[in-house]
């Protein structure tokens, strides 16, 4: 048995008194998908955001391959920073630069990389996505699924450790949601670790690993996709599950 | 009660930076050393206002323009005994005196009348010119005012800051004395009746009404010891020596009588003037002041951009103890009128170095456009969508490279309208600097007014200029923001 890639324990978050996360507990190993799910307002995308430190945790142990990223400064954050990649739900991609340039600039700036090494990363995962020919279009031009398809390309190509999602479709158009699905559907075929908030349940089931189903800023259950939606155990998963699972 | 007391504590602390602020920029006590500085510098700088003509006006000839006068005169030869090189310094006339109290001239000359009030903050030579006191009315007016006791209860207009102004509200009894900066402005008071009369010095008056035959001059019987009529030249307290050294020029311009040539040539220079006072035969004076306001305004826009962004970061820092001198600044400059920040600048700091008028100007609307650029961009910074700091973030950037690829590009784009905005207002408002001497489009409007004795058109011209300018400005930025919306 290997050591986690992350291991969170413990972790708490308050927001003025008002306590979103109440005693976090969770591993994820490499090479494993993690869909969180639950009820909005249930703590999910806080609690991605908080092993990623881009909440502080109020208290606990965010373990990242042996380092507890909770007790980081933040310039030490910002080095351990580009081995998790983060797919935000309105894309944030900058809008200033070409899709290229979004791509390159922290491989070139952060990582180091001359223009060419960088142009060739940005093209190897421009063309993973699909969308090489966007390269020299402006964001806004694009589609929100491009966009999106384009946010993934922009976090892989720091080649990070880990990818995180925060509801990347919930922002979409119902026919742009397929081709985003798909490309983080093929990441996951390629042994990419992923931590994915997700309403979307079909993807979920298909693509975990595991899934943390949470609510009230606690993970009342941790299961594979077959176990969890099928013999939910707990009521409040049950709950649900049913209402999400109609059809 | 929380944010009262913080609010307490900003007002507190940028009270005392301004308070400080002053008390570091008082007065130097002056050595006797008037005289070996200017021999070691082998230059004399002399302050004068060339608006008054007989004293001291600028002769347009051939597109050049110099100061000539009977003061101009006096202070060559002065120049020429001590075997130094003269400098003349233009400045408005609220400002020579103090000049010379701050040591950015060695002296000033301009019909100065040495009245007790000024010998307390400037000392004087001896009385070169004893031209007394007059009064300027209109010919129409002529048999309604025959002598200065019929102004009683008028309105009567001096230049601000002169003899003029306090004897006639001593002396007339009744009169509500109006105070303008510059004599052409008087005039043309005078002329649209919104005052009775013009109270100026007697050669002055001879001037004008030798130019102008609309005007007429009468005595102004007051009775007057001989400080309160003659002119004498003023230099810092504490020079003896130097005082002494010009006192014997003015002998020396006594025994000859040279005055009376100095007039004369006065005179002539003046004439010359008023020969064509068309304004194309002006063009270059409002020429050279274009080019000043240009260069102002481009060059304290671009320095006040530099100073917004440093402001800008600083007063969003996390840290105090960056924020807080931001915030004060900022508060300082915004609630204080430009004019006092350039006085402060040019006096102020020019008591510490010396900085040529012009520099002064840029330095003053830079600092004063800086926090008003900090303002803009700040604006433009937390309006930009949080999200695209975490994106940043999330790639490893740091924040040097989040604000210099991602913040700040985006941020200038959202506020380039407010920023072009801001370069229009430096264009207008920097004609302030005018009254430190700096020749930009006001200043060589007013040099304008004071020689030809037109008082409406130099304005049109340089009204024409200034929207010229500030129009294709507006055109320019609006096609530059037209192609930065590319995305």
């Amino acid at each position: 048995m290997t050591n986690p890639l992350i291991s969170v324990k413990h972790l708490k978050k308050d927001f003025g008194g008002n306590e979103v996360l109440k005693d976090i507990n969770g591993d994820i190993d490499a090479g494993q998908v993690v869909c969180i799910i639950g009820p909005s307002g249930s703590g999910k995308s806080t609690l991605l955001r908080c092993i990623n430190q881009l909440e502080r945790p109020t208290s606990g142990v965010v373990d990242f391959n042996g380092v507890d990223l909770a007790q980081q400064s933040d310039q030490e954050l910002a080095k351990l920073g580009e081995q998790i990649g983060m797919v935000f739900q309105s894309f944030n991609l900058f809008p200033n630069m070409s899709v290229v340039a979004n791509l390159k600039l922290a491989p070139m700036r952060v990582k180091g990389m001359s223009d060419e090494e960088a142009t060739a990363v940005a093209m190897k995962y421009l063309t993973s996505v699909g969308l090489a020919d966007k390269a020299d279009a402006f964001p806004n031009s694009l589609s929100g699924g491009q966009k999106q398809r384009v946010a993934i390309a922009r976090a892989l190509a720091m080649q990070p450790k880990v990818l995180f999602f925060d509801e990347p479709t919930s922002a979409l158009d119902p026919e742009n949601v397929g081709e985003v699905l798909k490309v983080m559907q093929s990441l996951a075929d390629g042994n990419m670790t992923m931590v994915v908030v997700t309403h979307e349940m079909h993807f979920a089931k298909q693509v975990a690993d595991e899934i943390w189903f949470m609510a009230d800023g606690v993970i009342q259950e941790k299961n594979t996709p077959a176990e969890l939606f099928d013999h939910p155990q707990n009521p409040k998963t049950q709950d649900f599950i049913s209402k999400v699972l109609v059809d | 009660m929380k944010k009262i007391t913080k609010w307490l504590q900003q007002a507190f602390i940028t009270i005392t930076v301004l308070v400080v602020a002053g008390l570091g920029m008082t007065q130097v006590a002056h050595a006797d050393d008037g005289l070996q500085k200017i021999k070691k510098a082998g230059v004399m700088k002399v302050a004068i206002s060339p608006d008054y003509p007989p004293y001291e006006f600028q002769m347009n000839k051939n597109g050049t323009s110099t100061d000539v006068g009977m003061d101009v005169d006096i202070i060559k030869q002065i120049a020429k005994d001590l075997g130094v090189k003269l400098e003349i310094k233009n400045m408005d006339f609220s400002s020579v005196l103090v000049a010379v109290q701050t040591g950015k001239v060695d002296m000033a000359i301009g019909g100065i009348n040495p009245t007790d009030e000024r010998r307390q903050s400037v000392d004087f030579s001896k009385i070169y010119y004893n031209g007394g006191q007059s009064f300027l009315i209109s010919k129409t007016n002529a048999s309604k005012y025959k002598n200065a006791s019929d102004l009683q209860g008028t309105k009567i207009g001096a230049q601000t800051g002169t003899l003029q102004y306090d004897l006639a509200q001593q002396k007339i009894s009744g009169a509500t004395v109006v105070g303008m900066d510059k004599t052409p402005n008087l005039i043309f008071a005078l002329k649209t009746n919104k005052v009775a009369a013009v109270g100026v010095e007697k050669p002055v008056a001879q001037a004008y009404v030798a130019n102008d035959k609309d005007l007429k001059m009468i005595d102004s019987g007051y009775k007057l010891d001989i400080n309160q009529t003659g002119a004498a030249i003023a230099f810092a307290k504490g020079n003896p020596e130097l005082v002494a050294a010009v006192n014997k020029s003015i002998d020396k311009i006594e025994n000859h009588g040279w005055i009376k040539t100095y007039l004369k040539n006065a005179g002539k220079n003046m004439s010359e003037n008023t020969v064509d006072t068309s304004m194309l035969r002006y063009w270059h004076y409002f020429y050279s002041g274009f080019l000043n306001t240009t260069l102002i305004a481009f060059v304290s826009v671009a320095f006040g951009i530099i100073l917004g962004i440093i402001l800008a970061l600083m007063k969003m820092s996390k840290f105090k103890i960056l924020s807080w001198p931001a915030i004060s600044y900022i508060e300082i400059v915004r609630g204080t009128p430009m004019m006092v920040q350039i006085l402060l600048v040019y006096f102020g700091l020019g008591a510490l170095i010396n900085i040529p008028a012009l520099t002064a100007g840029i330095i003053a609307v830079s600092l004063n456009s800086g926090a008003y650029v900090a303002e803009i961009i700040r604006g433009g910074i937390t309006s930009l969508d949080k999200g695209q700091k975490e994106a940043a973030k999330s790639l490893g950037l740091n924040q040097k490279d989040t604000m210099r690829f991602v913040i700040l590009p985006q941020a200038f784009k959202n506020i380039w309208p407010a920023l072009g905005n801001e370069f229009i207002s430096v264009i207008k408002e920097s004609s302030i600097v005018s009254i430190i001497g700096v020749t930009d489009l006001v200043y060589e409007l007013n040099i304008v007014r004071a020689d030809t004795y037109r008082g409406i058109a130099p304005i049109v011209v340089v009204m024409v200029i200034y929207f010229l300018m500030t129009f294709i400005l507006t055109r320019g930025l609006n096609y530059l923001e037209g192609k930065m919306n590319h995305d």
